[in-house]
């Protein structure tokens, strides 16, 4: 090994893994850093349609990658928020948008007026207050238009996209700024007898490579984080017990939405994920209430367009690694922890544990005790704060078959059962400067799900009714008209961004 | 909420009295705020965030009115002094602590240089301390594109007169009274009856005095033992110019803090009486103003309370717990507090589930501000046993973490609920001679010719800024205009 050099290894190629190759090659300096990612490609990757968070196009930028090039490279689409349909009773829909509600008009939020303005009868549903939404239900969509001041900026947008494409499309990416790709299949793990680090891996070859840090991207195998260094997953089935998803996809349908639908079902949710030239669907669902054929045969008799393969299914398990880094290994994606694609987070969770890798990452001289117990914090606050969001869909529904029988009357942890008493009673959410979510994505799903507030901040009785009623009723139409000046998204996409045919 | 009581003197019952009432007369509280006369002890001055300033327009008080009757002057940060042994001091200053660059924060650069033999602090490329440290005061800096935020140093006596007159003008009731008896209804507070046999019946009580929390939660006072248990206080002649901030200076036994007003700078010595008797105290602050020092040594505590707002009463000010005495602490305290009372206002008398969100959010808040002046104490080099003994007192274990990373990496480890800005521990702990041992290795993307450049450009920029602001007196003058 050269000195000074410090020797980054990055295990698998899947998404985390060129995610992870992609932001080295753009943010280390590479005569002090060599980096190198090992996959086979007798290995296949979970590559999906994905949904994502707005937070990936702040990735994207800090790679610098041009969105025009990224969307037509990954048949992207535009996501302005979730749908989640059947969720809280049959026949209910609501969005979880990447906006705000409103916009302040007194001393509280708005929300504390629209929880005021409800109870006097002249408040519309709170998605009527939401641009994005607006927007998102008429298939309409646009850029923010940069004015402050304009309801047509008061959101972010996310992608719909195929994470295989975007691998591939970040492995030629990195390959060009010099990340090194090495091919093969890992079949033994060597470990510094002192320090227990892992000193090198062995390919399939004999050929071993040595590394100061490793990076474990291997899927749910977590070959080095749970395998090598045995860390165990924090198992949260109990709260999560979806463990199966079907997966297919088809033909791309007229409705070409800017937003991910999912449906609940009998055993779990379907998901749909339109890309530019199909759409891609699955059934997340818990096996000991339904079987594999069941679950696909229920998936493909609800597709919007003919399927163009056989389902594929997939296992997995909800948790987290009791700790992201240990010794020199951190994990992530599926090595790390998995939460089901419910709410999107699964390359949210990749980007953060990247970022935060790169502030942390040692230098030769070892490793600063201090720099892993800050990543295993943060990586920690995230987990635990996307888990209590997901576990909040699936408590207040119909308690309609065994499954939702089971979630709706479980013990939920205490983290969120407080959060809860808190929004019935007076609508009260934490907020906090970072991560996931803020107050109006809880706000969103509290509503959709039919918890709602009795009252809110006495700040906002102060504002007189009639004002109040005028405010409302402004925004709304404010809104109304706002949507009705944003292209369809269909025509949006065909103009922005159009992906050749695959 | 129909009725609302506060109990109490001081600064703290008469902000909430005013707050109260500016928020919610028009909803039709009635704020009875019972004056129990206790003033702020004799030469007691504050030295007040800057985030006071957005406090003091929702309460509808005016500057002007405050340069006037509470003598202020600016307040641009803290130094300390000789916390590390000998004469070195630094300033904590409210603003940026250097400008980010290449998209990473500023002390990611200063780490890297200061491992590559650097000699020039953190705080030099601030502009707040150049310029406070230069006698100048703006808000922001154009070359640098700096914030540069500041509050006030306020004689504390005309400070807590100050709101009466806009109290009486918000429509809240001012009874003079005193020795309150509580008047108990199962867990919660029924009314008081005053030493004149008034009785005070309301739907909640905000206590400053502490006699009334004491009275539904009478083991929830943990008394700890504060480093320094006596406090000296005396006026010295004011300082021409007057600085932009009050010094702490280390002493061998405790601190001494100059504060500067209009009409004089007030000192504070706060010292271990294990370590130095009374006499001995009064002494050295005799000398060290230069004139006679009347009145005695103050106790000082370090109470705390685990619950803050327990049935129908709310602890603020002192009954809340004992502020840390250094960092503005009280005033800063007291303006989360009543920020969250008002913001948290109970929506039903006979359910306040409100009691524990406030319980936690301010619990939060004031652990994270104790953790800001416990680090003074966690960080100093000196050798005198009190200071040997500040060193090795417990920190919680969130302020142990934090140090460990700006140790490792000139990083911040934030967490919920924090009151200062990252930019201001930065500056404190590298004050206490913290030299990061890593950092961002992003920032290595700059090579060592262009972030010289950006050092120098920086160093240049802050001067500019500087230049172009007014002097202390010429902005206090505006003030009185």
């Amino acid at each position: 090994m050269d000195e000074g050099l410090f020797n980054l290894v990055i295990v698998g190629g899947g998404t985390a893994g060129w995610m992870c190759a992609a932001a080295c090659a753009a943010k280390l300096d590479r005569s002090r850093f060599r980096v190198r990612l090992i996959e086979s490609e007798e290995i296949g990757t979970v590559g999906v349609g994905e949904a994502t968070l707005p937070q990936m196009k702040d990735f994207n930028d800090f790679l610098g990658l041009d969105e025009v090039e990224f969307m037509q490279a990954t048949q992207a689409s535009f996501k302005l928020g979730i749908e989640f349909v059947n969720w809280g009773r049959q026949g209910d829909r609501y969005v979880h948008p990447f906006g705000t509600f409103g916009r302040p008009i007194g001393e509280a939020d708005f929300f504390s007026y629209w929880v005021r303005g409800r109870n006097a009868g002249v408040a519309a549903p709170l998605s009527d207050y939401c641009f994005p939404i607006v927007a998102a239900l008429q298939n309409r969509f646009m850029l923010p238009n940069g004015d402050p001041n304009d309801v047509r900026n008061a959101f972010a947008y996310a992608y719909h996209l195929d994470a295989f494409l975007y691998a591939r499309y970040l492995r030629g990416w990195a390959e060009a700024r010099g990340i090194e790709r090495v091919e093969g299949r890992i079949v033994d793990v060597a470990r510094d007898a002192n320090s227990g680090n892992i000193a090198a891996v062995t390919l399939a070859s004999g050929t071993s490579v040595a590394g100061d840090m490793f990076v474990d991207c291997s899927g749910f195998r977590s070959l080095l984080l749970g395998g090598t260094l045995g860390v165990d997953l924090d198992d949260w089935s109990k709260w999560l017990p979806c463990d199966s998803a079907a997966a297919v996809p088809s033909v791309r349908s007229t409705d070409f939405t800017p937003y991910t639908r999912s449906t609940r079902r009998k055993a779990g949710w379907q998901w749909r994920i339109p890309l530019q030239h199909r759409t891609g669907n699955g059934y997340v669902y818990a096996s000991k209430d339904i079987s594999d054929d069941e679950a696909a045969a229920t998936l493909l008799a609800n597709l919007d367009g003919e399927a163009l393969a056989e389902p594929r299914v997939l296992r997995f398990k909800a948790g987290k690694r009791d700790q992201a880094w240990a010794h020199n290994v951190v994990g992530m994606g599926l090595a790390g922890g998995f939460l089901e694609p419910l709410e999107s987070t699964s390359i949210y969770l990749v980007q953060m544990a990247i970022m935060h890798m790169l502030t942390l990452l040692p230098s030769c001289d070892g490793i600063d005790p201090a720099l892993p117990a800050e990543f295993n914090r943060v990586m920690d606050v995230e987990y635990d704060r996307i888990r209590d969001f997901l576990i909040l869909h699936y408590i207040a529904n119909d308690a309609d078959a065994p499954l939702w029988e089971q979630v709706t009357t479980m013990n939920v942890p205490d983290t969120l059962a407080g959060k809860i008493d808190r929004f019935r009673q007076r609508a009260f959410v934490q907020a906090y400067r970072d991560g996931l979510f803020g107050p109006p994505s809880w706000q969103a799903v509290f509503v959709g799900q039919g918890i709602v507030p009795h009252a809110a901040d006495r700040l906002a009785d102060t504002l007189p009714d009639d004002l109040l009623a005028d405010r409302l009723g402004n925004l709304a139409a404010t809104i109304t008209l706002g949507a009705k000046s944003a292209p369809s998204h269909a025509d949006f996409v065909a103009s922005y961004c159009p992906a050749p045919a695959p | 909420m129909q009725r609302v009581a506060v109990y109490g003197g001081g600064v703290a019952a008469v902000m909430a009295a005013l707050a109260i009432a500016r928020a919610f007369a028009r909803l039709g509280t009635e704020v009875t705020w019972v004056d129990t006369g206790e003033a702020p002890p004799p030469h007691a001055a504050l030295v007040a965030p800057p985030d006071l300033a957005t406090f003091h327009r929702l309460l509808g008080i005016d500057e002007a009115a405050l340069a006037r009757q509470a003598a202020a002057t600016f307040n641009m940060g803290q130094q300390y002094a000789g916390w590390s042994g000998g004469e070195a001091a630094f300033l904590h200053a409210y603003g940026d602590a250097g400008t980010p660059y290449a998209s990473l924060p500023f002390v990611q650069h200063w780490a890297r240089a200061r491992a590559a033999g650097l000699r020039v602090g953190l705080e030099d490329f601030c502009l707040a301390a150049a310029a406070a440290k230069e006698g100048r005061t703006g808000e922001r800096g154009e070359a640098t594109g700096q914030a540069v935020k500041r509050g006030w140093h306020l004689d504390a006596g005309g400070y807590a007169r100050l709101p009466r007159d806009a109290c009486e003008k918000a429509g809240v009731r001012i009874v003079p009274g005193r020795d309150a008896v509580s008047e108990r209804d199962g867990t919660e507070l029924a009314a008081l009856t005053l030493a004149d046999g008034q009785r005070i019946a309301a739907d909640l009580f905000v206590d400053a005095d502490g006699v009334l929390i004491a009275a539904l939660d009478p083991g929830g006072a943990e008394q700890k033992p504060p480093l320094c248990d006596r406090v000296l206080r005396a006026s010295g002649a004011p300082f021409d110019p007057l600085p932009l901030y009050s010094r702490t200076a280390a002493h061998p036994a405790g601190w001494t803090t100059l504060i500067p007003l209009a009409d004089r700078t007030a000192v504070e010595f706060f010292y271990d009486s294990r370590q130095l008797s009374d006499t001995d105290a009064r002494s050295a602050l005799t000398a060290m103003i230069g004139r006679p020092v009347e009145g005695n040594a103050e106790p000082v505590g370090a109470m705390t309370r685990a619950r803050l707002w327990v049935g129908n009463v709310v602890a603020i000010g002192g009954a809340a717990g004992d502020a840390p005495p250094l960092d503005g602490a009280d005033l800063l305290l007291l303006q989360l507090a009543i920020a969250q009372l008002v913001l948290l206002w109970p929506l039903d008398r006979a359910a306040m589930p409100e009691a524990d969100i406030y319980n936690e959010e301010i619990g939060g808040g004031r652990a994270r501000v104790r953790d800001f002046t416990a680090q003074h104490f966690r960080l100093n080099a000196r050798s005198e046993p009190f200071w040997a003994a500040a060193r090795a007192a417990p920190v919680s274990s969130e302020l142990a973490s934090k140090i460990d990373l700006f140790a490792a990496r000139g990083m911040f480890a934030h967490y919920n609920h924090e009151a200062h800005v990252e930019d201001g521990w930065a500056l404190v702990m590298a004050g206490h001679g913290v030299v990061p041992r890593g950092f961002d290795p992003q920032a290595l993307q700059v090579d060592d010719p262009a972030l010289m450049a950006e050092f120098q450009r920086q160093l240049r920029a802050v001067a500019t800024d500087v230049r172009a602001m007014d002097t202390h007196a010429d902005a206090l003058r505006r003030l009185w205009a």
